[in-house]
């Protein structure tokens, strides 16, 4: 019996129009090539940075002065199977300096996007629904903070503070927010037009219920969606700090300080600091190509739906 | 026209003002003693408090920051802790050198650098969009067809070079392996090549997609499809037509990515030692030398407010249907 009365309910609708919007975005960006070729290189390099560090007897800080400046595979004269991307000055392998700072870096890069989407996407949320004086000051706000390169903000603080892991994602995090903002608040003020809200409004439910119960699910998917291109984003900004000197600290290895320590061999070595760089561009590379894909797919629907 | 332009420069009054404080307050409240930093580690501590006394640092902030205010509306920006009007360093001289008296004034510092920074992003904007244009309009002609297809994988694998490396790479390729262009330091117009170069791969993504996007869009309209019945040719319906309408997101794109362009430009001048306006910040920050970053990140606020302002009126140059 329910089955009929749902049926009748939605008479012409096939599976396919039944979906959500996000439902098919996510089918339509799974569809693409680009996706597929960037997940697969993202998934690889992950999960070699996840496992090689533990299985590897190499240890990523340890020091042996015999085995330095050995190049990497094929290159060269004196090539081991032990070192792929060859050793660094100090006789580390480069390989597993560069997945442990893949490590970093990724985390980095999704914690800082989170928090930029928190915070960047409350606060539009709320200037959008409540409009007025509200908006006006978090609009301002958002223009100040928007007008100082994230850059400056980033290396004064973290020039002057202990440059931890929590303290570049905090420093990045607030200062990436305010183009989440805005976008969260130009989808929200389309919404809050929309019939549904109005009738919510009249029930009497209060703007914080509308918001979290309503204008949020309906607005932030399509905006996290597109994330993966911040992550991305985020990491090349990490891999800078860590080349001036204010990312996290040696001797941990990230891209950034690889590559400061490997300009000072470029002559002898260039390996050095040429290897993690290719390392970086291949991931970066990936989150790219399956950020791309899922953002035309997204535009793809949205358009298709208005 | 002239109730905009006074809206907007009120309001970019108004976010200059919040700036101004943020700054101000953040380089405050942060560890160093500013007083200490200047006189140096040898200097007994009477000089040091007759130093901040000098400075005004023992007022409250608020005090402080209305006294900055008041020589900000002069044009004055303070001078600098550690660079000398003369060039020379005084990193390791005693308290009472000579050398720590005449500080060289920020205005000036940062007035001298203007020039080249500028020569630096307009090659690279030249040379970005020498490269994002044909592959962007070629996208934008013949979407899902492989010249869209070559633009995405380019933009996809330009916006993943990290620039800083991308810049040690070509120094080594192109000035010591084979010598054809100098990479450090600034003595002439060829400097400035690798260092544009670099900077335009970093710019080139984000035009050609939103070329290739723009362009896509327009050729969908009807007085594009209505155009060969003009009589016109196609050359003249994509330059004049297409592009001209397509230019107007990118003009958007410009205002918004400004500050973006600067985080490169900064790093791209470290790193090929350009002596601009991102070598004397990054310096600045590494030294704690506040009053030339207050300096700079003003300056830069005010010039990230002008030219969204200009973007705008642009803008509305090219499209009349645009309201301000």
């Amino acid at each position: 019996m329910t089955d009929t009365t749902s049926t009748s309910a939605t008479p012409q609708l096939t599976p396919a129009e039944l979906r959500t919007p996000m439902q098919r975005m996510l089918r339509e960006a799974l569809s693409r090539t680009s996706f597929k070729v960037g997940f697969g290189m993202f998934l690889a390099l992950l999960f070699g940075a996840l496992i090689y560090p533990e299985i590897s007897s190499i240890d990523p800080t340890k020091m042996a002065v015999r085995s330095r400046h050995i190049p990497p595979l094929f290159l060269g004269e004196k090539w081991v199977w032990a070192h792929p991307l060859g050793t660094d000055h100090l006789g580390r392998d480069l390989l597993l300096r560069c997945l442990v700072g893949l490590r970093y870096s990724v985390m980095i890069g999704i914690c800082t996007v989170i928090l930029m989407f928190v915070v960047g996407c409350a606060l539009g949320l709320i200037s959008g629904f409540k409009g007025k004086l509200t908006d006006t000051i978090i609009m301002r706000i958002t223009d100040a903070q928007l007008s100082i390169p994230m850059i400056i903000l980033a290396i004064t603080i973290l020039g002057i503070s202990r440059p931890t892991a929590p303290a570049i994602i905090l420093v990045l995090g607030l200062a990436g927010w305010p183009l989440y903002a805005r976008v969260a608040r130009s989808a929200a003020l389309a919404e809050k037009r929309k019939e549904y809200i109005k009738g919510q409004r009249v029930l009497g439910a209060s703007d914080w219920r509308i918001i979290t119960l309503f204008v949020a699910p309906a607005v932030l998917p399509p905006i996290a969606f597109v994330a993966v291109l911040d992550v991305a984003a985020i990491m090349i900004f990490e891999s800078i700090l860590g080349f001036i000197g204010l990312g996290i600290q040696p001797p941990t290895p990230t891209f950034g300080n690889i590559i400061a320590d490997g300009r000072k061999y470029l002559i002898n070595s260039w390996w050095i600091a040429t290897m993690p760089g290719v390392f970086l561009l291949f991931t970066l590379t990936s989150l790219n190509l399956m950020g791309s894909a899922m953002e035309n797919a997204r535009n793809n629907v949205l358009k298709g739906a208005a | 026209m002239l109730s905009f332009l006074t809206r907007r420069l009120f309001q970019g009054a108004i976010v200059l003002l919040i700036v101004t404080f943020a700054i101000f307050t953040l380089l405050r409240v942060v560890p160093g003693d500013p007083a200490r930093l200047i006189v140096g580690g040898m200097a007994p501590d009477e000089v040091v408090v007759q130093k901040a006394e000098e400075l005004g640092l023992n007022d409250p902030i608020p005090v402080q920051f209305i006294r900055y205010l008041g020589d900000l509306a002069q044009g004055d920006l303070g001078n600098s802790f550690f660079r000398p009007k003369s060039g020379a360093t005084v990193g390791a001289a005693a308290f009472d050198d000579p050398s720590r008296d005449e500080r060289a004034e920020v205005r000036d510092l940062i007035f001298e650098r203007i020039p080249l920074t500028l020569q630096l992003a307009g090659l690279a904007v030249v040379f970005a969009l020498l490269m994002s244009f044909p592959l962007g309009v070629a996208a934008g002609l013949n979407p899902g067809r492989w010249q869209d297809k070559l633009a995405f994988f380019t933009g996809s694998v330009f916006v993943s070079i990290p620039n800083f490396w991308l810049g040690i790479v070509l120094a080594q390729l192109f000035s010591v392996q084979l010598g054809i262009l100098p990479s450090l330091g600034y003595k002439g117009f060829e400097y400035t090549i690798l260092p544009a170069f670099v900077l335009a791969v970093g710019i080139s993504p984000f035009i050609i997609r939103t070329l290739s996007v723009s362009i896509a869009g327009v050729m969908q309209e009807e007085f594009i499809n209505v155009a060969p019945l003009r009589g016109l040719r196609r050359a003249r319906i994509v330059a004049a037509h297409a592009i001209r309408n397509a230019s107007i997101p990118l003009l958007n794109l410009f205002g918004i990515q400004l500050g973006s362009l600067l985080g490169v430009l900064l790093v791209v001048e470290l790193i090929f030692d350009y002596p601009g306006l991102g070598r004397l910040t990054i310096n600045a920050v590494l030294q704690r030398d506040f009053p030339i970053i207050q300096g700079v990140a003003i300056f830069i606020s005010a010039a990230f407010v002008f030219i969204n302002i200009i973007v705008d009126l642009a803008a509305s140059y090219i499209d009349p249907r645009l309201e301000y």
